[in-house]
């Protein structure tokens, strides 16, 4: 007979696996055309992006944000980090609008935080890209934004990503359908907190389903397609 | 009492997260040891992206162990000889399955993935195990000499959050079955939820240190009632809870010789 009932949770030891992680890059336009209100928008949106997704506590280990701009140079402003290690970066704007080159980095750095979970044996979900711009290439060859238009079509394909575009104010969305496979959105206005509160929902989604394909995410009230 | 007996405790509890956005809990589990002493366990994970996964998954997993306890009553021999003849049968169990499944979504006229469910499913005699299992979780056994082993285990994909299920298309093509031969002391089937504390990932091998202790706790209280009230206690405790917030299943059969 067993004496007094001790609890088991004081026996059962837990496997101390690596979290797990989703990699999230955003790829922001910060080109000349972006200054002022729209760029404010944008830096307050990312701050409610941070705050959005740490209080979900699944979401502020397992999201590993990453901020690439673009406008005459294309820059890692955040390498990948969890969403608590997460500070939004306070953007500035100049010169052109180098995207298909933006495109280009985001998809190497994707690649290679793979392989790093891989390395370390942790578990991943599928890596997403969400680019925002209020324009269209602009300062580089044709070939590049080509090119990069053609890995973005192939990886989704391959369901190495998912690439999510979206238009702000003058946009060429014609453009963007061009880039992305999945339907662009144009943002309403400056709504850059609704929406980025939007990917960090969607995020939680991904975490906490369980799918035979790409989660169905719900349909952004940011935006029209 | 004719040979060997199971004694099996299971709970399968609601996770924070569906806590939080009002989901039910979308596991199921259910067992049954008849009077030779043939344990039947199914173990279902309904899918939380679709809106009727727990009905799935309570569906998938009795009518799992209806058909298994059905053939083991009219078939002759009672237990199949070989693997071949263990094939078949948890494949007529998937099947059946599989179509209760189709027939509810049928009745409500909903399409067949609203309802999707992981399905796990043993059967255990004296001295053998045959397991199935489409999606994730795992059955994890500790033979009678004390060796620790994942029977099955969850299907490494690339992505973490993506499963096969019961009723898709790839569903039975990619179910993993395996039989073991020999006396198991022990077995455990874990759901999804469960995974990365009870498993070492992505490899899938058990953790002992999560398994032991519950298989001693299984060999300690006899007393079937406050089995079941102490692994729910377990799977409801704050340290776990803090560790994954899906929703768990736990059921372990010990043999009793």
């Amino acid at each position: 007979m067993s004496t007094a009932p001790s609890e088991l949770e004081a026996f059962v030891e837990f496997a101390d696996n690596p979290e797990a992680r989703c990699p999230c890059v955003l790829l922001l336009d910060t080109s000349s055309s972006m200054e002022g209100e729209p760029i404010l928008a944008l830096n307050h949106g990312l701050k409610a992006f941070k705050a959005d997704l740490c209080k979900d506590p699944l979401a502020s280990r397992r999201v590993e944000v990453a901020v690439v701009t673009f406008d005459s140079e294309v820059r890692v402003v955040q390498d990948f980090v969890t969403a608590d290690q997460f500070e939004p970066p306070g953007l500035l704007t100049h010169g052109e609008t180098l995207m298909g080159s933006g495109i280009g980095k985001a998809l190497d750095m994707v690649a290679a935080r793979k392989a790093q979970y891989r390395f370390a044996g942790v578990l991943y979900y599928r890596p997403w890209i969400f680019m925002i711009t209020d324009g269209e290439p602009q300062g580089e060859p044709p070939e590049v934004v080509a090119q990069a238009a053609q890995r973005v079509r192939q990886e989704e394909e391959q369901k190495k990503i998912a690439f999510f575009a979206v238009g702000v104010e003058k946009a060429n969305m014609t453009k963007l359908s061009e880039i992305a496979v999945r339907t662009p959105v144009k943002l309403r206005g400056l709504g850059f907190v609704e929406m980025f509160v939007w990917l960090s929902r969607s995020t939680q989604v991904v975490l906490h389903s369980k799918t035979d394909e790409q989660v169905a995410l719900p349909p952004p009230g940011w935006g029209v397609v | 009492m004719p040979g060997d007996q199971w004694r099996v405790v299971g709970a399968s509890i609601r996770g924070t997260s569906h806590e939080r956005s009002g989901l039910p809990c979308q596991d199921a589990h259910v067992w049954n040891v008849d009077r030779d002493g043939v344990l039947v366990a199914a173990v279902a994970d309904g899918a939380g992206s679709a809106p009727f996964g727990e009905v799935g998954a309570n569906i998938a997993a009795k009518a799992a162990t209806d058909r298994a306890r059905w053939t083991l009553v009219n078939q002759s021999p009672k237990t199949p000889r070989d693997d071949q003849g263990w094939h078949s049968f948890m494949k007529d169990t998937l099947a059946a399955a599989r179509s209760a499944v189709e027939q509810e979504a049928k009745n409500r006229s909903l399409p067949i993935n609203e309802f999707a469910t992981t399905l796990i499913f043993l059967v255990a005699g004296p001295d053998f195990v045959a397991a199935v299992q489409i999606g994730d979780g795992a059955v994890v056994a500790k033979t009678s000499d004390g060796g620790i082993l994942s029977l099955t285990r969850p299907p490494r994909g690339e992505y973490l959050n993506e499963t096969t299920f019961l009723c898709s298309e790839e569903g039975l093509a990619n179910a993993q079955f395996l039989v073991a031969r020999g006396a198991m002391a022990h077995l455990a089937i874990i759901s999804d939820g469960l995974q990365m504390v009870a498993l070492r990932m992505p490899g899938g091998e058990p953790h002992p240190g999560f398994f032991n202790p519950l298989f001693e706790f299984m060999e300690q209280e006899r007393d079937q009632m406050a089995a079941q009230g102490r692994l729910s206690s377990f799977l409801a405790s704050p340290r776990l809870r803090e560790r994954t917030d899906d929703d768990v299943t736990l059921m372990l059969a010990t043999r009793v010789v």
